[in-house]
């Protein structure tokens, strides 16, 4: 299939982008990862006159400590991410999330910020980075803001960008001391899968045993957008992390989820699945918890 | 309007002048005539036109041309060594890991990248490494011994 045809610019810096941006005046694409976008230009779902690549804009590609916080460039690969040592050792819900994203070629080219604009609902990395409750940076021609993530993504394919704003990067606080987070993801086979359900959990403890003292979990794929389970969350605060409390976490998620049938699955299969994964997401955030806390006396 | 781009590929610098929708598999196939690098589903999804860029494994069908300007690129036809055939090359040939090919090149050349960084991986890294290739002939079974098979010591 060939790619329609278009100009393509190759900015190296986040300002001239901006202002490449803001100066054209047809439809423009930007062009990140082009795991997605180009996919859709070759099945005609996107045509975009003007593509501004980021592929050359060294600052995007960074990640870098800033005091309490780890900035993500938005053109960090999902590979590079999953090489970062702060996301191994204390965001282990996106490190899972990251590594069962498309196929290993795919995650050499697919970028963070590329995952989150294109806002699809089964992504990988959106809920756990909600969980985590990041922040995204996003530069204009005049100008810069800084919103929740959970704020960001408005539908499928949908966000509140706005006309010549580019996605520069994601900002996640450093859990507290007794936290941990967790990703599970059901498709229908192992790689280059689109998630049925996914679940994405993080907890913050008050102590080393508890009780748990915040706690988020979202779920992927049932809804038209990430979806915190509010019920859960709440069902989860001021107790003592345990099996039977992740349990009825699980079914409080099944609730708030708006899972739909399609061909790949019925609703009523994917509610049950928004209980077990939701379960052992739980799990693997209080398995996380302990294991910070036994690294950090070794 | 055309784009000058330099690229390095299999150790050969080329300069060429490309549409910036040309894809580098594309690029590769039918500007350089590098037809080892096969182009299946070009949606990303197959592995076929699996290419090393910059060290890495990628889908070379959702790559812009334009983008690898400046690039060192390795496909297969720059894996054989002065003695013929490279080790895993033989070893699929000899493990029956190759029935139609059309796969090969990407399965090779990602399991030659994973040899590169994890000599001694375990079934499940080579599983893992190369699930982003698609094979519709072999099963895969015979592929995972062909890459379990090849002697860390024989690798160039
Ligand atoms: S041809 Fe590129 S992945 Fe199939
Ligand atoms: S040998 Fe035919 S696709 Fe793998």
């Amino acid at each position: 299939m060939l790619l329609p045809k278009f100009e393509f610019h190759e900015p190296e810096t986040l300002k001239e982008a901006a202002a490449i941006l803001s100066g054209i005046g047809e439809p423009t694409s930007i062009l990140a990862g082009g795991t997605d976008l180009l996919v859709n230009m070759k099945k005609g779902k996107a045509s975009p006159r003007h593509l501004v690549s980021l592929g050359r804009v060294r600052e995007l590609k960074k990640t870098a400590r800033d005091g309490e916080s780890l900035r993500i460039g938005a053109c960090v690969t999902v590979a590079e991410l999953r090489e970062e040592r702060e996301i191994k050792d204390d965001f282990d819900g996106l490190f899972r999330g990251a590594g069962l994203l498309g196929s290993p070629l795919i995650r050499n080219l697919a970028t963070v910020g590329g995952n989150i604009v294109t806002a699809r609902p089964a992504a990988d990395l959106p809920p756990p980075l909600i969980a985590y409750g990041a922040t995204i940076e996003l530069v204009k021609d005049n100008g810069e803001r800084i919103l929740s993530l959970e704020d960001f993504i408005k539908g499928p394919g949908e966000t509140s960008i706005e006309p010549g704003e580019i996605l520069s990067g994601i900002i996640l606080r450093e859990p507290p001391l007794y936290s941990g987070g967790g990703y599970v993801k059901l498709g229908m086979r192992k790689a280059l899968e689109i998630s049925l359900v996914n679940v994405a959990t993080f907890f913050a403890l008050d102590g080393p045993s508890g009780p748990i003292q915040k706690a988020r979990v979202v779920l992927g794929s049932v809804g038209p957008t990430p979806i915190r389970s509010l019920r859960a969350e709440e069902i989860l605060t001021g107790e003592r992390p345990d099996e039977a409390l992740f349990e009825k976490a699980g079914e409080a998620a099944a609730n708030d989820a708006k899972p739909i049938d399609d061909f790949r699955a019925s609703a009523e299969y994917r509610s049950e699945m928004v209980k077990l994964l939701t379960r052992k997401a739980l799990k693997q955030a209080y398995e996380e918890a302990k294991l910070r806390e036994w690294r950090r006396w070794k | 309007m055309k784009t000058m781009i330099n690229l390095t590929v299999n150790g050969t610098k080329h300069e060429a002048a490309v549409e910036p929708n040309r894809t580098l598999v594309d690029f590769l196939r039918y500007d350089l005539e590098l037809t080892g690098t096969k182009k299946g589903c070009d949606m990303g999804e197959c592995g076929s036109c699996t290419v090393i860029l910059n060290g890495k494994p990628v889908n070379s069908c959702l790559v812009l041309a334009v983008q690898a300007n400046g690039s060192e690129i390795m496909t297969i036809e720059g894996l054989k060594t002065a003695e013929g055939l490279h080790p895993l090359q033989k070893a699929f040939v000899e493990k029956g890991a190759i029935q139609c090919g059309f796969c090969s090149p990407g399965m090779i050349l990602a399991a030659n990248n994973l040899l590169q960084k994890t000599p001694t991986p375990t079934e499940e890294e080579i599983r893992t490494a190369l699930s982003g290739n698609l094979c519709r002939c072999t099963g895969y079974q015979k592929i995972i011994e062909a890459v379990m098979s090849v002697d860390k010591q024989d690798i160039p």
